[in-house]
């Protein structure tokens, strides 16, 4: 079982599109797949139509794992589950920190599922808490959207130095270029720039695309109803570079 | 959790079925119909699709499989007519098809209609909350259903839902492919390979000789219409297991018929068997061809391929003759004049043995065979000829069918676990006999046969020389194995076990002293 989070510091990013369709491209490679909704917004569990169970919103199930398989829904697509957002997430790193090994408790859960699924993919919270640092420990690689612009490219190299000070594995990294408009000479500069400092960056990039926009009227991952889009095909390779590099 | 598998002994009812859904969640179905097909059911001779619960279906230019143990429903796309897995492109439908059998024809049962269902059960925010794949088929008026309801994780609320619903409709959970041919009267070969034999252990022997010897007539000839129409090789196959039972009943149950009966009959089935053996021997080489392909050096493949080619040729021929020859009314007289003689067991002579128990007949005759396999093995050593391994061939072959032949009459599981024992060594036996025939053979093609092959002698002769020597080589492999697996065979154990059920205990002692 693979684990791989995607994660930003910065909001607004696309980073629960990119969760979303990348779950949705594991899947439809034939990979069990299960996506984490860890986001207490929730806007995973909206784009497939899941609605969190009610009787889970009140129960801390990290602590019990047969609560947390409990909670685990079918999408309408073959191969691909979803662990729908749940409340009690925004007292998760309370809960975290009053255990001892409290950074490798998401692990252990986690564990829980290997024979169930080839690919597990976390949608986290855009903040860096206790956590996300579960997740830095946790997950094999950690996709990074980054919007080639001043502002987003900063977040990403505090992510990155935070890496450093706390001697996490930095090449668990995966950035890559979201939300690209290529007639914007800003971008067009930044991701040159940026390529040449960082060679762990994705080649593949997902440009800026209404199609994707539209994902919050259709509910449902963009391929599925724009399939010839540009943008929705760029998740399914991005997909492949991501697979290349955990070795699946 | 599993798929919710049924059968449903009526047309599908989609305004009941929705009747039947509770109001709370509030659900909605949707359904789609696909277009009424006319389609063919397919199946083995044997019956190995209905046996392992699954339906074929030909549908113009696809397959269509549905299996009642899993819920599983498939399609493919193939040619219109095949007879073979291995005949069609690769697929789910082909892998399954692969794995069911790869030596049996699948030939029409019967003339079907049918259509294809697929709903999905959705919640208040239009979600999937179970699937459903519904199969009707239809038959001169009636209609029956095969179907699964699917389980979506985390939602087994609806799920739970949905099978109530069908089994409201009437929908009987893992019902099997047996029900849908009796509802649609589709007539069924029942035919088993290994008939199933009744015997009385107390009954004297002439008695389970019969018995024995009619139900395996009736298999060989449950087998002549195959042949005649050449379905697949397996025809031909059981057909002479069949007569061959016959013929170790026979030869092996020495003294339950007069000796001239014996030898007559015996006669009798040997010229019968002997018609085909060509053509066998023919298909055997056929079915083989990749492993002999895999056997010799690239360069000698050109000389292969003509040898096949002259070989495929040749069995057409004898399969023309064959079944020529199971048509003929002279054929059929004397098929028809020895089942009725069994049948009606009044005209045979009986022996000085007739009268002996069965079970006390079967006992003494194991115990004689074993006791010869066991010094002709135990004689057997590195210089031994050829020729004593035969006989430890002849001798094994015979001890099984031995035990065959009786084991109606002991328990199931040790008799199991006996010839189990002797697998092993009958394998290699089996092996080291066939390497040696196959080189007489290809001698004999060598030194009869060149003329048919004008202008490419000498690539033939180069491939028929390269597959004698591995064949040779091979052949000597399976000759080193034998006492290795004599050794497997004559463990404590299986001298316990035939000891127990066969009073064998006197011939361990004597080739114990054998030994010493």
């Amino acid at each position: 079982m693979k684990i791989i989070a995607c994660y930003s510091n910065k909001g607004g990013v696309g980073k629960t599109a990119t969760s979303v369709n990348l779950a949705y491209a594991s899947a439809m490679k034939g990979r069990s797949t299960l996506l984490c909704d860890l986001d207490p917004q929730g806007a995973s569990g909206f784009y497939f139509r899941v609605k969190p169970s009610k009787k889970l919103q009140n129960k801390a199930f990290f602590k019990d794992v047969k609560g947390f398989l409990d909670a685990i829904r079918a999408s309408d697509y073959d191969n691909l589950d979803l662990l729908p957002a749940n409340l009690t997430y925004r007292d998760f790193d309370i809960f975290l920190s009053r255990m001892k090994n409290s950074r490798s408790r998401l692990k252990k859960t986690l564990k829980e599922l290997n024979s169930d699924y080839d690919v597990v993919i976390l949608d986290c919270p855009p903040n860096i808490s206790l956590l996300s640092e579960n997740v830095f420990k946790t997950a094999d690689k950690i996709v990074v959207p980054v919007i080639p612009t001043t502002l987003s490219v900063r977040t990403f190299e505090q992510l990155n130095d935070f890496f450093k000070e706390n001697e996490y594995q930095r090449k668990k990294l995966m950035p890559f270029f979201s939300m690209v408009q290529q007639s914007k000479k800003l971008h067009k500069e930044t991701m040159i720039t940026l390529r040449k400092n960082y060679k762990s960056l994705l080649k593949n990039y997902i440009p800026f695309s209404s199609e994707i926009e539209k994902m919050g009227v259709h509910r449902a991952p963009v391929v599925t109803f724009a399939g010839k889009d540009f943008a929705a095909n760029a998740y399914s390779k991005i997909w492949k570079e991501i697979e290349a590099a955990v070795k699946i | 959790m599993d798929p919710f598998t049924y059968f449903l002994p009526a047309a599908f009812n989609q305004k009941k079925l929705l009747k039947n859904i509770p109001s709370e969640p509030q659900y909605g179905l949707s359904l789609e119909k696909t277009e009424v097909w006319q389609g063919i059911l397919l199946d083995t001779f044997d019956e190995k699709m209905l046996g392992s619960n699954n339906m074929l279906f030909q549908v113009g230019e696809r397959l269509l499989c549905f299996d009642l143990q899993s819920g599983q429903l498939i399609e493919q796309a193939s040619p219109e007519t095949w007879s073979f897995s291995f005949d069609l492109p690769d697929g789910p439908v082909t892998s399954i098809l692969k794995g069911i059998s790869s030596l049996r024809a699948f030939l029409p049962v019967a003339k079907v209609e049918l259509y294809l269902q697929h709903g999905t059960l959705l919640d208040d925010e239009r979600k999937t909350r179970a699937r459903l794949h519904h199969l009707t088929i239809s038959r001169g008026g009636k209609t029956v259903g095969v179907g699964s309801a699917q389980y979506l994780r985390g939602y087994d609320q609806a799920h739970a839902d949905l099978c109530q619903s069908l089994e409201k409709l009437g929908a009987v959970s893992r019902g099997d492919v047996g029900q849908v041919y009796e509802f649609l009267k589709i007539k069924r070969e029942k035919y088993i390979s290994k008939p199933v034999v009744r015997l009385n252990p107390d009954a004297p022997v002439k008695e389970s000789a019969q018995t024995i010897i009619n139900a395996f007539l009736k298999i060989a000839r449950r087998n002549e219409k195959g042949i005649i129409a050449d379905y697949d090789t397996e025809f031909l196959h059981d057909y002479r297991v069949g007569l061959r039972k016959v013929r170790s009943v026979l030869s092996l149950f020495k003294g339950v018929y007069s000796p001239e009966d014996t030898d007559r009959l015996k006669q009798d089935f040997a010229s019968l068997m002997q018609k085909t053996n060509s053509l066998r021997d023919l298909d055997v080489y056929l079915l083989n061809k990749k492993q002999y392909f895999e056997l010799v050096p690239e360069d000698t493949h050109e000389g292969l391929e003509i040898l096949f080619h002259y070989f495929a040729g040749e069995r057409r021929k004898e399969q023309k003759l064959v079944s020529q020859i199971i048509k003929n009314k002279t054929y059929l007289k004397e098929i028809d004049r020895l089942q009725k003689l069994f049948a009606e067991g009044a005209a045979l002579i009986a022996g000085p043995k007739a009268e002996e128990k069965s079970i006390a007949f079967a006992c003494r005759l194991v115990h004689k065979r074993y006791g010869k396999v066991c010094s002709i093995a135990r004689g057997i050593d590195e210089k031994t000829e050829d020729e004593a391994i035969h006989q430890l061939r002849i001798n094994c072959k015979k001890l099984r069918y031995l035990i065959e032949f009786f084991a109606p009459i002991f328990p199931e599981n040790e008799i199991k676990t006996l010839i189990k024992s002797l697998k092993a060594l009958q394998d290699n036996l089996g092996n080291f006999n066939d390497y040696s025939v196959q080189q007489t053979f290809l001698r004999q093609v060598l030194s009869e046969k060149m003329g048919g092959f004008g202008g490419t002698e000498l690539k033939v002769a180069e491939s028929v020389g390269a597959l004698t020597a591995m064949l040779n080589r091979l052949q000597q492999k399976e000759r080193r194995q034998v006492m290795k697996n004599f050794a497997l065979f004559d463990n404590s154990e299986t001298r316990a076990t035939l000891a127990k059920l066969f009073n064998t205990k006197e011939s361990v002692h004597e080739n114990n002293r054998l030994l010493q």
